[in-house]
């Protein structure tokens, strides 16, 4: 007991308490320095980038696993907050991104998008070039007799995108057509808690398969 | 991001979506015409169905407008003679737009009947965005009172009080603020495309350039809020 009424004990705590109080402060100041050096402090930002790159390519430019990996370049960023947070709560499904996506805090991923919607790597191409004039043709008028609706008009002439809206263009071609081939049997799958996917379960179904492989090629050289 | 109601009825009419679709496309190839003819033969409720989810996939939910790449305007309350008559200009280029001149060809005068009683039919609130309240204002005095030193009349002359409009004059009523805007800024790029043949849009033209940037914007989120 003679430690605890000692001079050393008081010693100790007032350093204790100092390095305390410099902790606080630090913490305090990098809260006050923004999104980037929070971010930081969530976590190494670069290490996370190099891991999503391991399976979406060098810049995020796609990559052909066993299962044909989307290009994340150039993304809007309300778009992958969007598909990562329908990963977490199992609206989109995909086992292995669900697993990515939850352990991510929401300064990892503002960071994470912010990064791949600025690569520009040129688009891997891949699809048939003699489907391209048709894709193109569908992409920019839609199919009005089938009732299908221009792609362009919510994803822009250019297959940009824009705020919620995904670019498509440099997409791969393979992707695209999977995804819209399947759409209904990986989005919006909680009916009660419908999701902005709802707006194109109608152009997915309407599209026929020789015009999903028509656009999806089109689409694989945009840049 | 969750949505409600809306997309329940876009998903509960796929079902009829898709067979619709079928008949409309075996019904083109059938009858082996551009253009179905009217007199024989009346819109299927499939077929208007159908076509009312394909409009409602740009123009919004219950037709209240959507932001696309472009903004997407209300259809909601529109006045089916000033939908008739865009849908025309869309068709003969008097109106440039490459997207709605595609959607606008295939339709036949029987279902533009049935799509335009419907949009008028429509009243879901406003997509709004927001605006504040001294721009509100300032776009309330316009609408009312007009600007008489550069010669603008008071818009509700043509629009109405509510801005529901009549007939051939538009509903503005719960526009689109960016869409109210570009057209303004646009109008004479984008409307009576063929001087041979002018229409309507002629009235509009003065009144377009003779509003400056701002007072556009204050008209547009004016008009934006309104029910």
């Amino acid at each position: 007991m003679k430690f605890f009424g000692s001079h050393s004990f008081q010693l100790v705590g007032v350093v204790g308490l100092q390095l305390a109080l410099v902790a606080i402060a630090l913490t305090v100041a990098d809260r006050v320095h923004g999104a980037e050096r929070s971010a930081m402090h969530e976590g190494n930002v670069p290490a996370k980038l190099a891991y999503c790159e391991d399976c979406h390519g060098p810049s995020g430019q796609g990559f052909h696993g066993y299962f044909p990996i989307p290009r994340l370049a150039g993304q809007q960023t309300a778009y992958l907050k969007n598909q990562l947070e329908a990963f977490v709560e199992h609206r989109r499904t995909n086992n292995i991104m669900f697993n990515v996506a939850h352990s991510l805090s929401p300064g990892m991923i503002s960071a994470l998008a912010d990064d791949f919607h600025a690569f520009v790597p040129p688009p891997l191409g891949g699809g048939a070039r003699h489907l391209v004039p048709t894709g193109e043709k569908i992409f920019q008028n839609g199919v009005p007799e089938a009732n299908v609706a221009a792609c362009a008009a919510c994803h822009g002439p250019n297959a940009q995108g824009g705020g919620e809206i995904p670019r498509l263009a440099g997409q791969l071609p393979d992707y695209v057509f999977n995804k819209l081939i399947n759409w209904s049997r990986e989005r919006g799958q909680i009916p009660s808690k419908p999701d902005t996917s709802a707006v194109m379960s109608p152009v997915a179904h309407s599209l026929t398969r020789p015009q999903v492989e028509a656009v999806a090629a089109y689409l694989s050289y945009l840049k | 991001m969750t949505l409600d109601k809306g997309p329940r009825r876009i998903l509960s009419r796929l079902v009829s979506a898709r067979a619709a679709t079928c008949s409309v496309v075996l019904s083109f190839v059938l009858s082996g015409a551009a253009y179905p003819k009217d007199a024989e033969q009346s819109a299927s409720t499939d077929q208007l169905q159908a076509k009312i989810a394909y409009c409602e996939n740009c123009h919004g939910v219950a037709a209240q407008g959507f932001h696309g790449y472009y903004p997407i305007p209300r259809l909601a309350g529109q006045q089916p003679e000033y939908i008739k008559n865009q849908l025309q200009a869309f068709i003969e280029h008097r109106r440039t737009n490459n997207i709605m001149f595609n959607v606008a060809h295939v339709l036949s005068a029987t279902l533009l009947d049935g799509l335009t009683e419907n949009f008028q039919k429509l009243n879901p609130k406003p997509l709004t965005s927001p605006a504040p309240e001294d721009l509100i204002a300032a776009g309330k005095k316009i609408y009312e009172e007009g600007i008489e030193k550069s010669d603008v009349p008071p818009c509700a002359g043509c629009h109405g009080p509510d801005a529901k409009g009549n007939d051939q004059f538009p509903r503005l009523a719960g526009q689109l603020s960016d869409y109210i805007f570009n057209k303004l800024t646009n109008w004479s790029k984008e409307r009576g495309q063929n001087p041979a043949n002018p229409d309507t849009s002629t009235i509009m033209a003065p009144i377009a350039h003779s509003l400056t940037e701002q007072q556009i914007k204050a008209v547009a989120a004016y008009l934006n809020q309104l029910e």
